[in-house]
């Protein structure tokens, strides 16, 4: 068997490495089995040719320039310095970080395939080579032993392996990161415990730390607007406090309950920080929170400090810097607040950053416990503080577990017991639980929507997701009957939501989305009308 | 006086111990890193659905317990019978593990082959029945299904594309080297000593430091590459054990809360004095924690050819 494209081919110079088309991907269930029940792909504009890196499938993550260089010194100009920070990432005082465990990775791979099925990305494009879990780690693994280990230097190829270092390797590596949502199943099936999707991280520390390249989306618009200006979507403390305001009023309105949001208030037991992406896209989620945190006596608050009201932490994909920065800032937040703990909102990635990855880069005052939502909620449920009518949510439900939250973090079970007990019609996804697939949008996918990146995520990352969806509710797919995918996490109900625009799911099959809290407010005794507005 | 192949025995089997400990070493005194453990992790309690203590509210009160047992249970399935292989790539594991199992009992000879020899030192004659038995089926039944699974490893790595197309040729090499001291070990052993004989001789010249008589041909070219494998194996990946304990145990399964005072404390708090390098607009070439508390945030700039 010979495939269309080998590790050595990322240096071949050529206009595109791949190309995807509709009938190689994988096969979506009924209605989706049909021609013409998707849209069709789309070519690159010739335009970003010029200033972006096309050559590795035609899409584009890394929406700032890259050029190609002029002159072979411009060209060995960029190898070292790709060298360099390759250097870096192997050095202890630079990448302290995960030097153990990049190290690990890229020593001790027996490159025995075990991982490749474990991949949704893989098997959604059809087993496109480059998106093979191994491809990319390979690549890094051979320029690392060719020019940097005193073997590859003596010996060449014959232990290296068969690479060439230019500019077309290094621009399509930096967008071939881009391709892993770091949900790091197939490190799950390793054998030898290799992370593949740890080295994709790495990459894209190596392009952001030394190079100050990744997508706008996360640095420009992400982690630095979040530090100068509050948060990655740009929501100012005022504009944040407004906001606030707005549902008092809207809580006020669906619900007939003065429900007054404590915000900044010293003492409380909790500081409750969620992604502020639910502010301005999902305010009912935020709401729904207020509305059960108060009914249930809890003693919280709200940040409106600089920060302290976005929890999401976009370091944690591709600088480590940034991470620690975030998480810094975020714990400041609650120090002044005088909190016993962060409670972090249904964000997936926020709870890996500041309950795990970010752990160790905390000492001294900075020291204070940070937990997820979750066990809270359940407790709410399971110690009956609210009265809830399970009837009221008897439509189809099915989970979406968050990697960050899940496979990355272990809370697992907290959310699927609240509903079992307020959701006659839950139905589980297969896979489920730690060996979930990503929804498509981690790692960063869901914010990254410049140029036709979207559409690579819709076709391929987020594919499996949606075969799963509608496996889940293949029972009732008829669109007459609504159903509801719960995705307890502000990201991955990104990628959702423009899942189901792309495959116009909710037209065609009645499927609809949302968070966990709503279910449980719209499960209230007390409370009249359907909080859930798909009805 | 001992012979030229008695004393490479000796170098041989130092220089494996102390590389291999080298490498302990080495992947031990790495700085501790960021959490990064992966679900199930089998010491939780909750293990079971993937649950970890972020399930509970209040974790820095909690008690944590740790359920010892199933973590050795899932050592041991993986480390016995690759059970991830087994689960995911069946095709692969029918050539790997009767590889890996023949391995280990051929590694069960020779420890059982020193146990004979010191029960022979030392005089307690009424084991060494019971070992000749076991050491009979231990290097019989090891070197066939090593034998076996080295061939088959070696077709599949050469034979399927996805396989070679990531090997570089000193991967072909390694399996290569080790199916050539397997044959020719097979053939020393059907031709030559057929009960082990001359093995359990050798290993007791080795404990005794007495001189062996000379050696069939073949057996002293078998004994040479061994002794040559030996010295190689901890400089190359195979040698990837000592990965597979930091993987899962360092890594995946490492999941210690950093608590005020605690040991993960201090050594954060030591790596966050290092300084850092990194040449992105957005590091000063300050320590971590100069670095975290203070950003550097008012210049966007990017790489330019």
């Amino acid at each position: 068997m010979t495939k269309e494209v080998g590790i050595k081919d990322i240096g071949k110079p050529s206009k595109q490495l791949i190309k995807l088309r509709l009938e190689d991907l994988m096969k979506l269930p009924p209605p989706y089995d049909k021609p013409g029940e998707e849209p069709e792909m789309t070519e690159p504009k010739e335009e970003w040719r010029e200033r972006y890196i096309t050559e590795l499938d035609g899409y584009i993550a890394i929406d700032v320039p890259f050029e190609k260089p002029k002159t072979k010194e411009e060209e060995q100009r960029l190898i070292q310095r790709f060298l360099e920070g390759l250097k870096k990432l192997l050095d202890k005082e630079n990448n302290w970080t995960f030097l153990q465990p990049l190290m690990l990775s890229l020593e001790f791979c027996a490159k025995c395939q075990t991982c490749n099925d474990a991949c949704p990305i893989y098997l959604a494009s059809g087993k496109k080579e480059i998106y093979r879990p191994t491809y990319r780690s390979e690549v890094l693994r051979r320029i690392w032993k060719r020019y940097l280990t005193p073997a590859g230097k003596v010996f060449g190829k014959f232990v290296s392996g068969d690479i060439e270092l230019n500019w077309y390797t290094i621009a399509r590596l930096a967008e071939l990161a881009y391709r892993c949502t770091l949900c790091r199943r197939c490190t799950q099936v390793c054998p030898i415990g290799v992370d593949n999707g740890l080295i994709a991280h790495e990459i894209r520390k190596l392009f952001s730390q030394e190079m100050g390249v990744a997508p706008k989306a996360l640095h420009e618009l992400g982690t630095v607007q979040h530090l100068k200006v509050g948060s990655s979507t740009a929501l100012t403390p005022e504009g944040f406090k407004d906001i606030i305001e707005f549902i008092e009023d809207d809580i006020k309105e669906r619900t007939g309950k003065n429900i007054k949001i404590p915000v900044d208030e010293k003492g409380a037991d909790i500081l409750l920080i969620h992604n502020a992406g639910e502010y301005l896209s999902w305010p009912e989620n935020p709401a729904a929170f207020a509305i059960l945190f108060e009914e249930a006596g809890i003693s919280w608050t709200l940040s409106s400090e600089l920060v302290g009201y976005d929890a999401v932490n976009y370091g944690v994909w591709y600088d480590d810097v940034q991470l620690a920065r975030i998480a810094m800032k975020h714990v400041e937040v609650a120090r002044k607040l005088d909190v016993n703990r962060i409670v972090v909102g249904e964000c997936g990635h926020a709870h890996k950053a500041l309950c795990v990855v970010a752990d160790r880069v905390l000492a001294d005052e900075y020291n204070i416990p940070r937990e997820s939502c979750m066990p809270i909620l359940w407790d709410i449920v399971r110690k009956k503080k609210i009265n809830f009518d399970p009837e009221k949510n008897n439509f189809p439900v099915t989970l979406h577990d968050p990697c960050n939250m899940v496979r990355l973090m272990g809370v697992v079970e907290p959310q699927r017991k609240i509903l079992r007990e307020i959701c006659p019609q839950f139905r589980e996804m297969e896979p489920h639980g730690v060996y979930n697939y990503c929804c498509g949008g981690g790692s960063g996918f869901a914010i990254m929507t410049s140029m036709n990146f979207p559409e690579w995520r819709n076709k391929v990352a987020t594919r499996m997701k949606f075969k799963q969806i509608l496996t889940a509710f293949r029972d009732c797919i008829d669109p007459s009957i609504k159903k509801y995918v719960c995705a307890p996490c502000s990201n991955c109900k990104g990628a959702i939501r423009d899942m189901l625009d792309h495959y116009q799911a909710t037209m065609k099959c009645g499927i609809y989305y949302g968070g966990l809290v709503e279910l449980m407010v719209n499960a209230m005794v007390d409370i009249e009308e359907p909080f859930i507005e798909m009805f | 006086m001992l012979t030229v192949l008695q004393i490479s025995s000796y170098v041989a089997f130092a220089i494996f111990v102390l590389v291999v400990l080298w490498k302990f070493v080495k992947y031990a005194t790495m700085p501790i890193h960021l959490r990064w453990e992966l679900y199930p992790v089998p010491h939780e309690p909750e293990h079971e659905h993937g649950g970890s203590f972020f399930e509970h509210q209040n974790i820095w009160q909690l008690e944590r317990k740790h359920d010892k047992l199933n973590e050795l249970k899932e050592m041991f399935e993986e480390m016995l019978f690759i059970k991830r292989m087994f689960l995911n790539k069946r095709d692969l594991w029918i050539v790997s593990w009767p590889f890996h199992a023949g391995v280990y009992l051929i590694l069960a000879w020779l420890a059982l082959l020193f146990v004979r020899a010191v029960l022979v030192v030392a005089g307690i004659h009424g084991l060494v029945p019971i070992a000749d038995v076991l050491i009979q089926i231990a290097g019989a039944v090891g070197v066939i299904a090593a034998t076996l699974g080295c061939l088959g490893l070696l077709i599949k790595r050469v034979g399927s594309w996805e396989l070679r197309e990531y090997s570089a040729g000193v991967e072909i090499f390694n399996l290569l080297f080790v199916l050539v001291v397997l044959l020719t070990g097979l053939y020393a052993w059907i031709k030559f000593d057929p009960h082990f004989d001359i093995a359990k001789e050798y290993m007791l010249s080795l404990i005794t430091l007495s001189k062996m008589p000379s050696l069939p041909e073949p057996i002293v070219v078998h004994l040479i590459l061994l002794e040559l494998l030996f010295i190689y194996i901890p400089f190359t990946k195979i040698a990837h054990y000592v990965g597979k304990y930091y993987t899962f145990h360092a890594v995946l399964w490492e999941d210690a809360i950093n608590k005020p005072g605690s040991e993960v404390e201090k050594k954060v708090k030591r790596c966050l004095q290092f300084r850092t390098s990194w040449s992105a607009p957005h590091f000063a070439g300050r320590t971590w924690a100069e670095e975290a508390k203070n950003p550097k945030l008012d210049v966007i700039e990017r790489w330019k050819p």
